[in-house]
């Protein structure tokens, strides 16, 4: 299309675009800290937003269908198909409100009523198209001066992608009526739009006038954890606890980095004050569990996990509480339970990659080349982001003299992480000796 | 252990080769830390949750409809 409003510059410099994250200064590396599928560390919170988000048409392609459901969550789908769900149930005596046959010019007329019709078929129904003619209709009722209406009208050209056309609204808005969430909005579009350094700064405008603000400091830090900045996110996280000392998100964050920094014993002292707020769930205790093991307090390890494991109620989080006692398990050199732990991982949850990597390794040890080989290409196709399985099997190929599929894995797993050592080793040698023949 | 200073001394050998070969070993996936769910994500979860096993028992409720429209099962038909 040409001359299209949307069209950005096709690469963006880096560290301002969340499709490039960043280079990840004085961040842990993905050596250490596991990582996403678009290349960015794994945060500490899960939020509605900000679940697997492939970047782009291709990876969510090649995003493997997971036993949750039989398409990837696209960005698109992720957070919408939830919202719905009223919206499915189909009611015995008919929809409450028959929105087809209302009459949308004589409702906007009556702005008490207008409101609360348009939140039903917003909220309700999920009916964005509907709900955006009222919004207009209502909208042109009052001369444009409310500025409640334009906020609707922006969330629903957010919903339907019309980015462009929700800026306008949320900032026109803002002229009224300087409000908390207004801004939060207008920095959405920007993130949907991949303007973060655009929605930072629209954030610092929103604390100018609201000092202080939680909810802001977080998108701050959320954005900058997106960026692949994670001093700078941790600065705003800790900002956060400074006004509200009982934040799960930032002391969730700031937990997850110190751990993955080598500082558990720090990240333990955090997770214990989320357990003293009341948080009681599998994933604390399984965290808990984890960091009691590496600050060396063997004695609370195995008791968070069994607890981990009682309170957890879907099939992934007990995948994830099984990984994590096979680390342990490797850790005292108890074997057989490692590799026991492993497979119920996969037991409980069949497209888990990085058990399938273990146990290849695990089987390597033993000797059992063929079945290690197996694990390590189903991890392969689970998690083609990760380098771990593709180093694994370029280092077995090699000992086994398939050089041709050694070097094509070395090459991935350089791809994948450019600082591994033995991979980029590997691959110069290997690329040494094809350049000789 | 002031006594034993004279007896055991550690020996660096300054002539010959110096071999030194670099075993590559495998790597394993890091241990990993479960997000917090978010209050707003459980409520979500939750939600769709509900939704879905009303939507399972309504369907199961037509479906009970239709077979008692159908009537019981006749002797006459042959069972498989």
């Amino acid at each position: 299309m040409l001359m299209d409003d949307n069209t950005i510059a096709q690469i963006a410099r880096p560290g301002t675009s969340l499709k490039l994250p960043g280079t990840g200064q004085g961040a842990p590396s993905a050596g250490v800290r596991p990582t996403t599928q678009g290349g960015r560390p794994l945060s500490g919170f899960a939020r509605p937003g900000t679940q697997g988000r492939p970047g782009t048409m291709e990876q969510a392609l090649r995003t493997p269908r997971t036993a949750h459901t039989a398409r990837p969550v696209t960005s698109a789908s992720g957070r919408f198909v939830r919202l719905g769900t009223a919206s499915m149930l189909s009611n015995p005596d008919g929809p409450f409100i028959n929105l087809p046959r209302l009459n949308f010019t004589k409702y906007a007329q009556r702005q008490t009523l207008a409101k609360a019709l348009f939140e039903y078929i917003f909220h309700h129904e999920n009916d964005v198209r509907n709900a955006l003619e009222l919004a207009s209709l209502a909208t042109e009722a009052c001369q444009f001066k409310d500025w409640w209406w334009k906020v609707q009208l922006g969330k629903c050209y957010y919903r339907l992608g019309l980015y462009r056309e929700a800026e306008q609204q949320f900032k026109s808005a803002l002229k009224h009526q300087d409000m908390v969430d207004i801004y939060l909005y207008l920095c959405k579009v920007y993130t949907r739009i991949d303007q973060p350094l655009t929605a930072v700064e629209i954030y610092k405008q929103a604390l100018e006038k609201f000092p202080g603000e939680t909810a802001v400091l977080t998108g701050i830090a959320r954005i900058y954890e997106g960026l692949n900045d994670l001093p700078n996110a941790t600065k705003f996280y800790k900002e956060v606890l400074h006004y509200d000392n009982t934040h799960v998100e930032a002391i969730a964050c700031i937990a997850t980095n110190y751990f993955y920094s080598d500082q558990p014993e720090i990240a333990l002292k955090f997770y214990r004050r989320l357990l003293q707020m009341g948080v009681y769930n599998t994933e604390l205790f399984n965290n808990l569990g984890l960091c009691c093991f590496y600050a060396q307090q063997y004695d609370m390890t195995l008791n968070c996990f069994e607890r981990s494991l009682n309170l957890s109620t879907d099939d992934s989080a007990s995948s994830d509480c099984w990984y994590n006692i096979g680390h342990v398990a490797l850790g005292i050199g108890d074997m057989n339970l490692a590799y026991q732990s492993f497979r119920l991982a996969i037991t409980f949850n069949n497209d888990h990659a990085e058990a399938y990597n273990n146990l290849g390794v695990l089987e390597l040890r033993k000797g059992h080349m063929e079945q290690a080989r197996a694990f390590f290409q189903s991890a392969q196709m689970l998690a083609p982001h990760t380098y771990e399985p593709f180093y694994n099997f370029a280092a077995l190929s090699d000992q086994v003299g398939d050089l041709q599929s050694s070097f094509n894995n070395a090459k991935k797993s350089v791809t994948n992480y450019a600082e591994h050592c033995d991979s980029q080793e590997l691959f110069k040698q290997l690329r040494k000796h094809f350049s000789i023949l | 252990m002031p006594d034993n200073k004279g007896t055991f001394r550690e020996v660096l050998p300054k002539q010959g080769m110096l071999y030194q070969e670099d075993i590559p070993t495998t790597v394993l996936c890091k241990p990993k830390l479960m997000a917090l769910k978010s209050v707003t994500l459980e409520k979500l979860e939750k939600m769709q949750k509900n939704a879905q096993e009303t939507v399972k028992q309504q369907e199961l409720m037509q479906q009970m409809d239709q077979g008692s429209l159908m009537g019981p099962p006749q002797s006459g038909l042959p069972e498989f």
